[in-house]
This record gives structure tokens, sequence and C-alpha cells, in this order.
């Protein structure tokens, strides 16, 4: 009954148009990043400077850029780049916190406050800092934003897991489980675990697409990946310049950024009420 | 718990229309009313780019805002000729290794000191001293002493005749700042450099802007002024707004009058709208620069099939919407004298070219990626570029459709943005870090030949030669040209340096580096100085 | 059994007795010290890492040029900042000036860092907290109005949240700079220090940030609404919007106070994006260019402000949480 299991829940068949339309659009992200070829014919570097900067037609749903490149094809592809960016920082993000605020919640004394002002000292950095410092240090690239943005937005989560740690720790199941003799790793992984992480997981996928929007922050700056990439905040950068001219440079791809990140928060936030309830 | 309607999407949709609809629509123009009556007096509020570290410097948004605070000894007319300023007259010795200049007395800098000989004799020290490195590698090595012989009468002494000497002094890195200044804390020349010119320093809010007040007491304006007399506004904010859509977009809600480089995808606009005007800056055009001692392109072969292989010209274009010119010659822009077009015409696009002298280079190979190989070696390229600083976004187009033509032709070209920590770490600037790299230097003369294309020794080596290109005969033309008698000979000599740079192909031209500004209609008289493309505003008036 | 996300505060409320309120005061102020110092010695060998040499990039830096420089031409810089001293020395004597008050000279402008933060400070932290408070006026808001009514009104309610939680704050800076700045010139272009210019930066990092904090206080607030004790001052003729202001607020907004914390960094972060977009002033920029130009002292100088901010921040949550709930349940 705590277990972590999503079939029980899936198999409900009452689904809302708004997670319907969720997962729809999500699936089309995945579609995206596996298999890109399937949603465009185009490849996102073929240049063509006879048809520079169209608006939106049918032939070219976003428009071209001043390359005469499609841009419904480059989003396509530049999904793969953003969704990697955000699960790579996310995925990173919660391995330091869920390690970061379980040591710190279950340990207790001078382990817990040399951890805690770790992460003070960590809350310092802002991830802008981090990411500038990292780039300058390594170069900019994939691996280098994912770092930035995992290790920069881990100290906030770290916290939210220890004190769900915290909480979760004097329930009454917890004690009784120990008092029955069973060994702490088990307590952990059967109780502790699942029921301090559960409130967390809508979390998770916020997280994802705050690292998205992160990471096209970051491109902002110029600290993006290499061109040509079609990486969303790369698009974004480069239509900057562009929005008063040809604003769909710059629309679509924000559009896109919002949609993804707004769906992958809403089947986040369903997931949860699922397991919430299934927990109940 | 989360109820989401249907209202979503159409919510997105919805925006997205209303967006696009008011982001597309020309606001309403605010060109100020252009009357015809002269108006004594106002503040001028500029919109430039990058603010500097320092107000005086060896770089050359340093130059912009000196040109307006410092005097210089001669100027630059528009037809290249050198006109007096500081400098009333000079002569030059029979050998031409001594220049005798005199001075226009009574001139005083905005602390009281006066602008004598002894004055500017310091100010050649100092630039010698460290005070200003591109100062000092603009006339080095031929720059020998400076003296006063009385208070208006200055002795410049060189070891080798120098013909681009007067060219290079009017740059405003030769600005000539008070001595009793110079001995002020460092800190305070940084924030408040004292000259005589139109304009001197009153704040600097760092990080928005620097304001400049008008100099009552101005005697000394030069000969290629478009008034007699002190500036007529009463004051300049030098504002910093990096955004280019910003600042283009505070010239038409009236928040400044004129504005520094204008995005090139509003250049059609501000041309019905505000008065626009373009320079070309001579120099060093943006040209890559082929490492020519440790990579591919060691072998001349691969270097002119690069130069073949891709439609430079027609990037350029698309990329800069028509605004920019391409420039075909790598070692010296269009707005150069001594600049030879014939040079610029080579190497037009020509796949077929390309793959013919790659194929006699022995790159016949192909491997899977459809790239070329050569015992097992692929025809790869880092082309490193300095991102941010030297290269817009506009400019990183142009070398993204560079890089899908150069891969018809076999070449693997992988672009590495260079931070700007990294490009002044100079990461990229040994031979074991790229095969290409794109730059530029802002000169008014060819010299620039020298500056750039100095053999690089171990005994002294030239960290400005970023091809690592050691061509004697080359080197023995330039000193010649250097060291002419006549413009002409000069040119003759220089033309002759830029044929050898091209036919071997040490460097592939790709477009020049230009200012622009667009001034509001109801201000006049603001130009650009011909020998860097500083903003002057001591002309400068309002009407209304 | 409720699994409540319940907000744990990080340290027990004070103790009443005299002296040991002073030694946990003490034993606070202590940490902060160290907290300091270790953010800004981190800073200090992070920049060492960065790879070149600190006298090239100055020098590079100083003439617009990205090239090697003589052993000739960098001796006179690496002398005159202390370089060619031995590492330890150069941390030693920088921690030194730290307890001194003194932040170092930056490298590039020739002042003294509090100088060159001191400037541009205020205008970020102005636009950070501003920032703050107006995210959390939209937040509140939008949930008192929209929390646990119909289910179209609530739709509406968390639809906004999520739609602004997901918009990149650049992008909608771009598009409020365009819209209301260009187009309907009711906001300056460049934005500066003064209240006209603040506004519409204020608006590009607030709204992402409201609907950020409207959802995970949404849920908490939603949550409590449940709670027995609600239902019980409801049935003893409390009104709905006193018992939503009164009880439901109080401790739905406890996690929501622990992000703000964190928020506030990511303002910090944030700002920079504004100062950008909207020509604002501000540390956001100073430390961008500080970092480019491997002005050692400037960085570590802003982390240090950032890491105070953050310890007064730390203090203002803790007395945020004795007052809202001085003794905190789990339910």
């Amino acid at each position: 009954m705590t277990a972590l299991s999503l079939a029980p829940a899936a198999l409900r068949l009452r689904v809302r148009p708004a997670t319907a339309l969720s997962l729809l659009i999500v699936a089309l992200l995945v579609v995206a990043v596996l298999a890109p070829g399937v949603l465009t014919s185009r490849s996102p570097n073929e240049i063509d400077l006879q048809h520079t900067l169209l608006s939106p037609s049918l032939s070219h749903p976003f428009g071209t850029d001043d390359a005469g490149r499609d841009l419904y094809t480059r989003v396509v592809y530049g999904a793969r780049e953003s969704f990697g960016i955000g699960l790579g920082a996310t995925a990173l993000a919660m391995v330091i916190a869920v390690l970061l605020g379980f040591t710190a919640g279950l340990a207790r004394g001078i382990v817990d406050t040399v951890l805690t002002r770790i992460l003070e000292v960590a809350f310092a950095f802002p991830v802008l800092l981090l990411a500038l410092l990292l780039i300058a240090i390594r170069g900019p690239s994939l691996a280098t934003e994912i770092v930035a943005v995992g290790i920069g937005s881990a100290p906030g989560y770290a916290r939210m897991v220890r004190g769900q740690v915290l909480h979760v720790r004097q329930a009454g199941y917890i004690q009784s489980s120990v008092a029955l003799g069973h060994t702490w790793w088990a307590v952990i992984r059967q109780h502790l675990f699942p029921n301090a992480m559960r409130p967390l997981v809508a979390m998770l996928t916020l997280a994802v697409g705050q690292s998205i929007v992160w990471a096209s922050g970051l491109a902002f700056l110029g600290l993006g990946v290499a061109p040509p990439s079609p990486e969303w905040g790369a698009l974004l950068d480069a239509g900057r310049v562009s929005i008063t001219t040809s604003p769909w440079l710059e629309i679509m791809p924000g559009l896109v950024i919002v949609l993804a990140t707004l769906a992958l928060t809403a089947l986040g936030r369903t997931l949860q009420h699922r397991l919430e309830g299934a927990a109940r | 718990m989360s109820r989401f309607g249907i209202p979503r999407l159409a919510a997105a949709g919805g925006s997205a229309l209303l967006l696009s609809t008011l982001l597309a629509g020309c606001g309403a123009d605010a060109t100020a009313s252009a009357g015809d009556t002269k108006v004594q007096g106002g503040t001028i509020v500029y919109g430039h780019e990058q603010e500097p570290p320092c107000l005086y410097g060896g770089w050359v948004q340093q130059a912009y805002l000196d040109r307006n605070i410092l005097d210089s000894l001669v100027t630059e007319a528009d037809d290249g000729s050198i006109k007096p300023w500081l400098a009333t007259g000079w002569k030059v010795s029979d050998d031409r290794k001594s220049y005798t200049f005199t001075l226009k007395s009574g001139v005083k800098f905005t602390d009281g000191t006066a602008l004598d000989a002894q004055a500017v004799a310091d100010n050649f020290a100092y630039w010698e001293k460290g005070g200003n490195s591109t100062a000092k590698v603009s006339i080095d090595p031929y720059f020998k002493s400076a003296k006063a012989l009385d208070a208006t009468h200055l002795q410049v002494d060189l070891n080798k005749p120098y013909l681009p000497l007067l060219t290079m002094l009017t740059q405003a890195y030769f600005g000539i700042q008070s001595p009793t200044a110079l001995k002020r804390s460092e800190k305070e020349n940084c924030e408040q450099p004292i000259g005589s010119g139109a304009f001197q320093v009153k704040e600097w809010k760092h990080g928005q802007e620097v304001v400049l007040v008008k100099n009552p007491d101005y005697t000394s304006w030069p000969e290629t002024a478009k008034h007699q007399g002190p500036a007529i506004v009463d004051q300049v904010v030098w504002k910093f707004l990096n955004d280019p859509v910003g600042r283009y977009a505070s010239l038409s809600t009236g928040e400044t009058n004129v504005i520094y480089d204008v995005p090139t995808v509003n250049w059609k606009d501000a041309q019905s709208k505000y008065d626009v005007q373009q320079y070309i800056t001579p120099g060093k055009p943006v040209s890559i620069y082929l490492n020519t001692i440790k990579s591919v392109f060691t072998d001349k072969l691969v270097r002119q099939a690069f130069a073949y292989g891709a439609d430079r010209k027609a990037a350029v274009q698309a990329a800069f919407h028509g605004v920019i010119p391409y420039e075909g010659n790598p070692s010296v822009s269009q707005a150069t004298p001594g600049y030879d077009a014939g040079v610029a015409t080579a190497y037009s696009y020509d796949a077929a070219k390309a793959n013919q002298l790659l194929d006699q280079a022995g790159w016949t190979a192909r491997n899977a990626g459809g790239y070329r190989t050569k015992d097992g070696k692929e025809l790869a390229i880092r082309f490193a570029y300095p991102a941010g600083s030297v290269f817009t976004s506009e400019g990183s187009t142009v070398l993204q459709i560079l890089q899908q033509q150069w891969k018809q032709v076999g070449f693997n070209v992988t672009l590495i943005p260079e931070t700007q920590a990294e490009t002044f770490a100079g990461k990229y600037s040994t031979a074991d870090s790229y095969d290409a790299q794109p730059w530029y230097w802002t000169s008014p003369s060819s010299a620039i030949l020298w500056i750039v294309w100095r053999p690089s020794t171990g005994a002294e080596p030239n960290y400005s030669n970023s091809s690592f290109y050691n061509n004697d005969e080359l080197s023995t033309v330039i000193q010649q040209g250097n060291s002419a008698a006549t413009t002409e000979e000069a040119n003759k000599l220089y033309g002759q340096a830029q044929q050898i740079i091209q036919d071997n192909a040490a460097a592939v031209g790709l477009y020049t580096q230009t200012t622009s500004l667009a001034v509001a209609k109801n201000l006049h008289d603001v130009w650009l100085e011909k020998s860097q493309g500083e903003p002057v505003f001591a002309d400068a008036y309002f009407t209304k | 059994m409720t699994t409540a996300v319940q907000a744990v505060p990080l340290r027990a409320p004070l103790a009443r007795s005299g002296v040991r309120a002073a030694r946990r005061g003490l034993g606070k102020l202590a940490a902060a010290i160290l907290v300091l110092v270790a953010a800004a010695s981190v800073t200090f060998f992070a920049q060492l890492l960065v790879p070149g040499d600190r006298a090239t990039a100055i020098l590079n830096q100083q003439t617009g040029r990205a090239q090697r420089w003589s052993a000739a031409d960098l001796a006179p810089v690496n002398h005159r900042f202390g370089f060619d001293r031995p590492l330890l020395v150069q941390y030693a004597n920088y921690v030194a000036g730290l307890f001194r008050g003194d932040l170092g000279t930056s490298y590039t402008q020739h002042r003294p860092v509090t100088e060159v933060i001191g400037d541009e400070l205020v205008p970020s932290l102005v636009l950070t907290v501003a920032a703050l408070v107006t995210a959390w006026v939209i937040a509140l808001a939008v949930i008192l109005l929209t929390a646990k009514r119909n289910r179209f009104v609530s739709a509406i309610g968390s639809t906004w949240e999520a739609l602004t939680a997901s918009l990149p704050p650049y992008w909608i800076g771009v598009v409020l700079l365009v819209v209301f700045a260009v187009e309907l010139r009711i906001f300056p272009v460049i934005g500066g220090t003064g209240a006209p210019g603040t506004v519409l930066p204020v608006l590009a990092l607030a709204i992402p940030l409201a609907g950020f904090l409207g959802q995970v206080t949404r849920d908490e607030f939603e949550k409590v609404l449940d709670q027995p004790f609600v239902i019980t001052a409801r049935t003893r003729g409390m009104s709905d919007t006193a018992v939503r202001l009164r009880h439901a607020l109080r401790h739905s907004v406890l996690p929501a106070i622990t992000l703000s914390g964190w928020a506030l960094g990511a303002l910090l972060s944030g700002a920079v994006i504004a100062e950008n977009v909207f020509g604002r002033p501000g540390i956001g920029q100073v430390l961008v260019v500080a970092v480019n130009t491997r002005d050692v002292p400037t960085v570590s100088g802003i982390v240090l402000v950032v890491a105070g901010v953050y310890v007064i921040a730390n203090l203002i949550v803790d007395l945020a949480y004795t007052l809202i709930d001085p003794r905190l349940r789990a339910s």
C-alpha cells in the first residue's frame, strides 16, 4: 500500500481531459526526444538562403530563421537537448538532495549541524554563480550545464527532503516498525523513504520544468551549448533581437517551453494526488 | 485535486495570437519634431553598448569616450589626409626620422595645467611605459623619444622612418592627458581622466552611465570640427545599454537621442525614422586566422580549399540582412588607406575547385559521416570564435551557415564559442588550441599589417600573429612599406603584402567591423570620427 | 494518516532561559561567520581553478585583446597584484583582509571591492525584495480568491499558477518590455533605478515566482481547509473569509516560507537577466563581468554579500516561524 507503484493508479478509468492533454503533450515530447524523425522530415541544420525569415505557414508551421532553417524542426530536435538538461539536472539534484537530506534528517547532533552548515554555504552560491564558475572552469557544454543547474538547485531540495525526513521519522508506524525489530535499512526502504518522498513527487516534475527554464536562462547569458544546437534556450537567445520584426522566432520556442513545463507540472501533480489517494 | 479546465490550451493559443499581433505591430514612432531653430544647450542622452573597466586605456571602447574628453596632436579628415589639432603644424626632417610639431599656445587642461610641449612629451613617456599598450604597439619599434624644445615645440625622434606615424597619432589612444593628473592614483585616473577636450567627466555611475559636462574654456578644436568654439550642448549622458532590443527601443520612446550599433534587423526601420550613419572600420577586418603550423592547415592547398569551399559572401549577406559588407580581403579592410581591391576578389565560392584541391592534397577518402579522411585522420577543424564580445548572434549565424557549406565539401567544422572568461584568459591563443579563429583589429593605417603579420621569433614573439604565419618575404615587404617615402610607394608595397597573404591563404576574409549610429531627427552634427569611428558630440546641437 | 507536507523548522524555538539564549545567539553568530568565510574561501579557490593566467586575463581585458603576453609584460602585473607570492599567502592575506573589513581591490576597476559592490548592491536588493514581496502578494491573492471554491474558479486559479510558473523570466521580461514599454509606453524602456523603471523588472521576476509559490501553498491551503479544527471554526459561525485568512493561511504558508529563502537566491540569479533586459544596474552584471575577467576579489566579495543576505534571511525566516506558529504541531 505504501509502495510507489503506478500500476493500480493508472488502471483507473476516470481520466480528466486536462490530464489527457498533459499526457499527450508529454508523449509528443518523448517522441521528439527519442524519434524526432517521426514528427518532422527535415533536418534541423538544413540551411536555405532563398527562404529566410518566412512567417509561419503550412509548409513551415513555425516559420524560418535568418539562415532559412525550419524553426519547427529545430524545436523538435531541440527537445532532446533541453529535456536532457532538464532530466539530467533534476536527477543529479535529487540524488544529492536525497543523500544530504536523509543523512541530515536521520543522523543527529554534529552530523546534522555540519550538513546544515554546508547547505547554508551552498545556498550562498546562486545557480548563476555556480554556472558561471563551472563554465569558466570547464567551458560551455551540455555536461557542464547539467552539473551547474543540478548542483545549484540541489540545496533547496535537500532542505525539503530533510524536513520531510524529520517529520516522518516521528510517526507512529516508524516507531512501531523499529520496536518490532526491523533493521534500519528495511525501515527506511519500506516506510521512511516512500512516505517522505511521496509528497515530493510533484516537486520532481516541477524541477524538470524549472531546470529547462534555467538552462535556457544560461543560453540567454551566452553560456549555452555550442551552435548550431537547437536547444530551446539557444533558440530564444537567437530570436530575441528580431522580436519586433520576426516575432515568431521568439514566441514559438518560448511557447513550447511553457507548454512543456506546464504539461510536466500538471502530470506531476496528478501523479502525486493519485499516489496520495492510493496511500490513504 | 488539480482541476485544469479546458480553457488551458485555449488560453495559451489565444495569448500567442495576441502577443504576435502586439509585437509585430508598429508602435507610434517618437521622432521628435525637427524644426529649424537651433537651440543652445540641452542634454544629449547617448545609448552606447559596452561599459569599459576604466575610462582611459587601450581598448576601443575607451577610445570612444576619450575622443570627447581628450585632444590629440593631429586628426584625420574624411579624405584620409592629416589635419592640425593640438599641433598647428609640423616639419619632417630629410631623413624622415625626426618630426617637429608646433603646438597651439594657451591651451589648458581642465585642471588648470598648461598643455605645453613638455606635457605632450610626458604623455609619450607614459604610453611607452605601459600606460597604453595599444598606443605603444602602434608606434613600436619605430618610436625612439619625444622631447620638448620649448613651450610650443615638440620633437619626436624615430629609429627608422615610419610613414604611418601621423595617421597612428590620430587615434584617440594618443589623446593627451594632464601630466598632473597622471601622477594621481590609478583609481582616479581610471575614473576620471583629465584632458583638454570639449567635455570633461563629471561622474561615472558604474553599470549605468558616464556624465560628461561641457568644458566652457575649450579652445583647441580640430580643423575637422564642424563649428568653432566650445560644445553647444551642456552635457552628454553616455549610457551603457547592452541589450540591443532595449537600446533600439529607447530611441523610439525618446529616452535616448542617439544610439550606437543599430541592430541589423531594425536597419530599414531606422533609416526611415532617424539619421543613420555607418562607419566601416579600417584595420584588419573580421577575418579567419588559419593555424599554419600545427593543424591540417599547414598544407596551403587545404587552406585554399577552405577559402573556396563556402559562400562567405552569401552567408554574410543573409545573416546581417545586407547591412554589413562582405570583405574578401583578409588582411586589410576596405576603409583602410592602402587597401588593395583586387586582392579582395580572390576565392569566390567554388565548391568544385575546393573539392579538386582537397583531392589534390590527398584527402580523397570519405568516412561514414561524409567527411574527408587521409591516412585514417578526419578533416576536422576546430573553429573557435569569441562569442558575445566580438561575435553577436548574427555573426554566429554566419558561421553556422558556413559550417553547413563546408560540410558539403568534406570539412568537419566544429564551432567552439569562447566565453569572455576564456577569451581574456588566452585559452585559445596557442597553436594547440584551434585550427581556425576569426578576429579583427582597428587601425587607421595599413601599418596594421606589421602589427599582425610580423613573424614571431623566439626572442621577440608576436602574439598578435594568430595564424602563426612566418613569411620573411612578407615581413620585408611590410617593413619597406612602413618606411617608404611617399604614400603611393607605401600603398604599392602594402598591396604586395596583401597579395602574399591572400595567395597563401594565411587568413580568409569574412566581413568588416562596422560602427553605426542612429540619431533622432532633432539632433544635428553628431559625426563619426574617421580614424576609429568614435562618435563626436562637440559640434552637436538640438533644433526645435 | 495524512501525509501532509509539513515544514519543520531548522532550529527549535528559542529557549526561555537568558543564558541559554545568549549562548545560542553567540553560537548562531559564530556559525554565520563561519559560513561567510567558508563561502568566500570556496570562491577564492574555485577561481584559481579557472584555466589561464590571471595576469594575462587582466592585460587582455584592459586592451580588448585575447592574446598571450610576454613575460616582460606580465611580470609587473603579477607583482602588483601579488600573484607571484605563494597561493596560501595570497589566501591568508585575503582572509585577514576580510576580518579587517577590507574586501580587496578590483583587479580591473582599480577600486575597492566594497565600492564596486556598494554602488550596485542597493538596486539589486530593491529588485529582489520587491520581486519577492510582489510574488507573495500575487500568490496569496490568487489562492485566497480561488482555492477550494467551485470547480471552474479553482481550475482558473491553478491553471494560472502553473502557467506563470513555467514562464522563463527573460522571455516574459522581453515580452513585457516590448508590450508595455515600447508599444504602450506606460513604463520607460531604460529602467534605471527609479520607481517607474522598476515595475517591469520586478514583474518579470515576480510573476513566475508567484506561480511557483502559489502552487506549493495551494496544496497546503486546500488540505488545511479540510482539517477538523477548521470545520469546527465554521460550525461556530466563522465566515469563509475569516476562516481562510485566520486559520488556513497561517498553517499553509509554512512550506512557502521555507522556499522563500531559496527563492531569494533564485531571484538574485534572475536579477542578472532582468538587469540585462531592462538596462538596470545591479550586482548581477558586476558578477558576470567579474567572473569573465577573473576579478577574484570582486567575485569573492559578491559571494560574501550574498551569503550575508542569506544569513539575515534565515534569521528572518526563523522569526517568521515562531511568530506564525510558536509551537509547531505534527498533525
